[in-house]
C-alpha cells in the first residue's frame, strides 16, 4: 500500500524517536536518505553550552525538518524543546536584511530615525568614528562579542582589536557568565576548562547540583543524568539552590540555602572531611598545594561606592602558601550547627551531602552554572568545590568530576579558548606577559610591540600610542566598558552576537545613559531588532548560525563544525564577513603610532585587512567547492567574497597557538580543519589524532607520562591548589526597606535574552512574559493574589509584572525570582552592577528589592 | 503538516497514570514504551497555537521527568 507523504513523515518521526529510546516498534523503519527530497547534514545546536548535534533537513533552500543526531555522543538522538524549534529561529518575521543608520536630512544623527544604507556607507561612517575615538587612547574604542561567536569569528575579532586597532578593549558576554569559572581554573589548575567530560554522567554514583537548574537549562544532560539515576542501584541526586525548581523533581536531598551561604556549605563539607579524617592523604601529598586568598575584597562596584572604600583588600587575589594544618584550621569554624543556622538548611540534609563526598567508595560529580559563577565571590566558591574534590582525590577520573557547565554554545570554544577577553590571547596566553605577546606577534607576522601589553610596557619600556603618548594601562572589562561609555571615556562600541543592553546589570544608571551618550557611536550586529539593536546608532544585519560555515566548542572541550546549510536573507552578512570587511576601511596609519611604522615601513599605508587577513597565512587556502562525503554540495559566502577559504585559514593560523611546535602552553592541541567536518566533534587535547576524555590522569591524558599517576601540568610543579576562602556576606542583603532577595535567570523555553526564542510563535506563546515568582506566604503578607499586577522595586529602578505563586519556580519565603528574557520588562533596571572583584563577572542573583501592588 | 516525535521519560512508579495523562492531550499518539519509563509518542497538530499548548502540557504533566524532541517536520502541504 502506498503511503501518503504525511504517513511517510510520521513514520520517520516514530522511527527516529524509537531509535533514540532504544525501543523496537514492529513495522517501523527509518527511511533512506534522499527518499523525501531532503538534504540532511549535521550542525551544532545554536543554543546552550551542552553542544548537542542536530540534523538539519533542507529542501529548496529552506530548513523544513530537524532531528536529534543519533550519531552524536553528546545527545544520542535527543533534542530539548528549544532544539526542536531551532529551524524557526531563522525565519522570524522581523529578520533584519539591510544595514540601518540613524539619520536626519540624509546625514548621520544620533537622534535621527533608522534609514537603510549600503554596507559601504555603514562601514565608512563607522570607520570615521572608530579612528577618531581611537585617538583618545586604546580604551577610546570597544568591542563586545560573544560566546556564541563561531571560533573563527572570535579569532578574527581578536586580531582586529588587539593586533589591528592596538586595543585590548575586547570582551565577550561570557564575562557575564563564565569568567568566575575561568578564574578558578587558572588559580587552581593553571589551565582552563573541565578535567572531566559528559561521560561522567554515566559513571557517577552521586550527582550534586550547586546552583544549576539542569532540568531546564541543560535538558539533554539532565536526561542522561536521569537515566543513570533511574537505572543504577544506589545512585542519588542532591540539588542545591536558593529556590525550588524543576530539577528538584529528581532530587533525593533538597537543599534550599540562603543566598551567598554556598561559601559556608562548601567549607562545612571540607571541615567534615577533615574532622572525620576521610581525606586522601596520598593524593594530597603528591598532587596538592595549600594556599589562601586575601579576604574582604569588595564587590566590584565603582570605586566611589562606600562598600568599595570600606574593603581592606579591594580586588586582591594573590595566593600565599599555607600548611595543611592552617587550611584545616581555616575551615574549622564551619561546624554543622553554625552552617545549618547560617544557610537555613536542615542539619540532616547538610550532613547527608557531606557524607556523599566523604565516602571513598562513591563517585561524585558536581555540576554548576550561573548560581556559582554569577556571584560576587564566584572565583572563591568555584575553588571551594574543587577543594572538596581535591581533598578526596575525586577528580580527573570517570565519575569523579567537578564540572563547570556553560550557558553558551561556544563560551569555551570561542570566548575562552580563542581568548576574546581584554586580558587574554589564544590558548590561555595573556597580554600581561610580554613573552606571550611577542609569541602572538611572531605568529601573526606583525611587528614586535604592536599588541598593547596590560601595563603598556614591552621590554620594560613604554609602548607608544597613536597620540604619541605612552599607551598606559590597557585592560577594561565588560562592566567597566558600560561605565566608560557612560563617562564618555569610550566613544565607539561594537556589540556583536549578543544583547548587552538588555543583559547588563543596572540599565538605568549605567547601560542606557552610556549607549545614548551623545558623544558615543554604538554599532550592533544582530539578526533581529533586539533591545540592543534599537538602542544603537548603526544596526548591521547578521547571517546567523547555519547561514554560514561555523565551529563551536562546548563545555566538555568538544570542538564541532558545520557547513553553510542555507543562504541568509537579503543583505545580511555573517559576523566573520563583517569583521573582515570592516578592516578594509581602516589603515595602519590611522591607528598605529609613527615610531612603530617608521621602524616597520612595510606596514605603512596598509589596510588592517592586508595586515591581519591577507597575510599569506589566513589567505593561504583557495576557495573551494564545499562537498560532504556523500557528495552533497554547500555554499560558503565568505570564501566566495574574499576569494580564499577564510574559515580554514583562520582556524589553521589559530592552531599555531595551540598545536604547533614550541608553543608557550601545551595541553590545548586540536586536530586539522578537515577532521572536524568528518567527526561529531573532537575533545581537546587532540594528540596523534586521538581525543582526550579525562585530563591530568595517566592512561587518559597523553600529557601525563607513564608512572606519573596524576599530574596537574597547568602548574609548573604539577600540583593543583586548594585555596581557602571564608564566607563573606553579599553586597546588598535585604533590609527593612527592601526586604526580599531578587534572583534572576532563565526559563526552559527561552534561551538567554529571548532575542531568538521570542521570535518563535510557539515558544513566545508558551511563556510570553517574565513573571515574579513568589512564595504564597509572602504574597499573602502583601495581600497579593496569584496573577496580581505588581512592581518589583530596588534602589535603582523598577519593573511592572504579575505575581506567580504556583509556577514551576517556587522560591522560599524572603526571595523572588524574575527571568530576564522579556524585553518589555527589563529586570536589569532593578539589578545591581556588582561583580566578583577577581573575575569581574556580574552577580545577577542577589540584590534587595521590595514588591508592591501596581 | 506539522509533526514531531517525542521521547518522554516517565517515573516508572507512575507509569500507567502518565500514559493516561499523555493520551488526554489532543494530537498525541503513543507508539511504544519500555520498562525503564521511556515512552515514544508523536504529536501531530497543524495549528501552531494548539501545538504550543500541547508541547507545553507534555512537559509539565505530573510524573513526566523529561520530554525530548527527537524529530520535527514542518512543511506547507502541496
Amino acid at each position: 500500500m502506498k503511503q501518503t507523504r504525511r504517513e511517510f513523515i510520521k513514520n520517520n518521526a516514530i522511527a527516529a524517536t524509537a531509535a533514540a529510546a532504544g525501543i523496537t516498534i514492529p513495522g517501523v523503519t527509518i527511511a533512506a536518505e534522499g527518499d523525501d527530497g531532503i538534504r540532511w547534514d549535521k550542525a551544532a545546536c545554536r543554543y546552550c553550552g551542552t553542544g548537542c548535534s542536530v540534523l538539519m533537513g533542507v529542501k529548496d533552500g529552506k530548513v523544513v525538518a530537524s532531528q536529534g543526531d543519533p550519531d552524536a555522543p553528546v545527545n544520542r538522538g535527543l533534542n530539548c524543546i528549544k532544539g526542536y524549534f531551532l529551524p524557526k529561529i531563522l525565519y522570524g518575521k522581523d529578520r533584519l536584511t539591510q544595514p540601518l543608520l540613524r539619520k536626519t536630512n540624509g546625514k548621520y544623527d544620533k537622534n535621527g530615525q533608522f534609514e537603510a544604507v549600503s554596507w559601504d556607507e555603514a562601514f565608512k561612517t563607522m570607520a570615521e568614528k572608530w579612528i577618531e575615538a581611537r585617538k583618545k587612547g586604546p580604551k577610546g574604542i570597544g568591542m563586545f562579542g560573544s560566546g556564541q561567536w563561531t571560533v573563527w569569528e572570535g579569532y578574527a575579532a581578536q586580531k582586529l582589536l588587539k593586533a589591528g586597532f592596538r586595543s585590548n578593549s575586547l570582551e565577550p558576554n561570557a564575562r557575564h557568565c563564565m569568567a568566575s569559572a575561568v578564574g578558578a581554573f587558572m588559580r587552581g589548575f593553571g589551565i582552563d576548562e573541565p578535567m572531566g567530560c559528559y561521560d561522567d554522567l554515566e559513571h557517577a554514583d552521586a550527582f550534586v547540583l550547586w546552583g544549576a537548574n539542569m532540568a531546564e537549562m541543560h535538558p539533554i544532560l539532565w536526561s542522561r543524568l536521569t537515566d543513570t539515576r533511574l537505572t543504577k542501584k544506589g545512585c542519588e541526586v542532591h540539588v542545591m539552590s536558593t529556590y525550588t525548581h524543576r530539577s528538584f523533581e529528581l532530587s533525593d536531598n533538597d537543599i534550599i540555602f540562603e543566598p551567598q551561604t554556598d561559601l559556608a556549605i562548601a567549607n562545612y563539607i571540607a571541615n567534615y572531611i577533615i574532622q572525620n579524617k576521610a581525606y586522601n592523604q596520598d593524593f594530597l601529598d603528591k598532587n596538592v598545594n595549600f594556599t589562601k586568598t586575601p579576604t574582604d575584597i569588595g564587590y566590584g562596584l565603582r570605586p566611589t561606592d562606600p562598600r568599595e572604600k570600606a574593603a581592606k583588600n579591594a580586588g586582591k587575589g594573590k595566593l600565599s602558601k599555607i600548611s595543611f594544618e592552617e587550611y584545616a584550621k581555616s575551615v574549622e569554624p564551619y561546624t554543622l550547627e553554625y552552617t545549618a543556622k547560617l544557610s537555613k538548611v536542615p542539619a540532616k540534609n547538610l550532613e547527608r551531602l557531606a557524607k556523599v563526598y566523604a565516602d571513598p567508595n562513591k563517585k561524585v560529580s558536581s555540576y554548576w552554572t550561573m548560581g556559582m559563577n554569577q556571584h560576587t565571590r564566584g572565583v572563591w566558591v568555584n575553588g571551594l568545590v574543587y577543594n572538596i574534590h581535591l581533598l578526596m582525590g575525586k577528580i580527573s577520573e570517570p565519575g569523579n568530576s567537578p564540572f563547570s557547565l556553560t550557558g553558551q554554545p561556544s563560551a569555551c570554544g570561542t570566548a575562552r579558548e580563542v581568548g576574546t577577553f581584554t586580558h587574554r590571547l589564544p590558548a590561555d596566553l595573556v597580554v600581561k606577559k610580554d613573552a606571550h605577546c611577542k609569541f602572538a606577534e611572531k605568529t601573526w607576522k606583525i611587528p614586535a610591540g604592536t599588541i598593547p601589553r596590560a601595563n603598556g610596557k614591552t621590554d620594560d619600556k613604554d609602548q607608544t600610542d597613536i597620540s604619541g603618548k605612552p599607551m598606559g594601562k590597557t585592560l577594561i572589562h565588560a562592566v567597566a566598558m558600560h561605565r566608560a561609555l557612560n563617562d564618555g571615556k569610550m566613544n565607539t562600541f561594537w556589540v556583536m552576537c549578543n544583547n548587552n543592553l538588555q543583559a547588563a546589570a543596572n540599565f538605568n544608571d549605567e547601560s542606557y545613559p552610556g549607549w545614548r551618550n551623545p558623544d558615543n557611536f554604538i554599532t550592533v550586529s544582530d539578526p533581529y531588532p533586539t533591545v540592543s539593536a534599537m538602542g544603537a546608532d548603526l544596526v548591521l544585519p547578521t547571517a546567523m548560525w547555519i547561514e554560514k560555515e561555523g565551529a563551536y566548542g562546548n563545555a566538555e572541550r568538544r570542538t564541532q563544525f558545520w557547513r553553510e546549510q542555507v543562504a541568509a536573507p537579503g543583505d545580511a552578512k555573517s559576523d566573520l564577513w563583517q569583521v573582515m570587511e570592516f578592516s578594509k576601511y581602516v589603515k595602519t596609519d590611522d591607528v598605529w603610532d609613527a615610531a612603530l611604522l617608521d621602524a616597520n615601513p612595510d606596514f605603512k599605508g596598509k589596510t588592517l585587512y592586508e595586515v591581519l587577513y591577507a597575510n599569506g597565512q589566513v589567505d593561504k587556502f583557495p576557495a573551494e567547492q564545499v562537498t560532504d562525503d556523500r557528495g552533497n554540495k554547500y555554499d560558503n559566502h565568505e570564501s566566495s567574497h574574499f576569494g580564499f577559504y577564510a574559515q580554514k585559514g583562520l582556524f589553521e593560523e589559530y592552531r599555531l597557538f595551540n598545536s604547533a611546535e614550541g608553543i608557550p602552553k601545551k595541553g590545548h592541541e586540536m586536530a586539522e580543519f578537515g577532521a572536524y567536518h568528518k567527526a561529531r566533534g573532537i575533545r581537546w587535547p587532540v594528540v596523534d589524532g586521538k581525543e582526550t576524555l579525562w585530563r591530568f590522569r595517566e592512561g587518559y591524558d597523553p600529557h601525563v607520562a607513564k608512572g606519573e599517576g596524576v599530574k596537574f601540568y597547568g602548574k609548573p610543579d604539577g600540583k593543583a591548589n586548594i585555596i581557602t576562602a571564608p564566607y563573606e556576606p553579599a553586597a546588598e542583603p535585604p533590609d527593612d526597606e527592601y526586604p526580599l532577595w531578587l534572583c534572576t535567570g532563565r526559563v526552559l523555553e527561552h534561551w538567554h535574552s529571548g532575542s531568538m526564542t521570542m521570535r518563535v510563535p510557539e515558544l513566545r506563546r508558551a511563556v510570553p512574559d517574565a513573571l515574579c515568582y513568589m512564595h504564597p506566604k509572602d504574597a499573602k503578607k502583601l495581600r497579593l493574589r496569584d496573577g496580581a499586577k505588581v512592581k518589583v522595586v530596588s534602589r535603582r529602578g523598577e519593573i511592572e509584572t504579575r505575581v506567580d505563586t504556583r509556577g514551576r519556580n517556587k522560591p522560599p519565603q524572603g526571595l523572588v525570582y524574575v527571568p530576564w528574557f522579556d524585553a518589555s520588562r527589563l529586570i536589569n533596571k532593578v539589578t545591581l552592577d556588582q561583580t566578583d572583584p577577581l573575575s569581574k563577572e556580574t552577580d545577577y542573583k542577589k540584590c534587595a528589592v521590595k514588591v508592591v501592588k501596581a | 503538516m506539522n509533526i514531531c516525535g517525542i521521547l518522554v521519560h516517565a517515573k516508572p512508579t507512575s507509569f500507567d497514570a502518565v500514559r493516561e495523562r499523555l493520551l488526554s492531550v489532543d494530537g498525541i499518539e503513543i507508539h511504544g514504551m519500555s520498562d525503564e519509563g521511556r515512552v515514544v509518542i508523536t504529536l501531530e497538530e497543524d495549528d501552531e497555537d494548539a501545538m504550543s499548548d500541547a508541547l507545553h502540557k507534555v512537559q509539565t504533566l505530573e510524573g513526566v521527568i523529561s520530554a525530548s524532541m527527537i524529530y520535527h517536520h514542518n512543511e506547507d502541504e502541496v
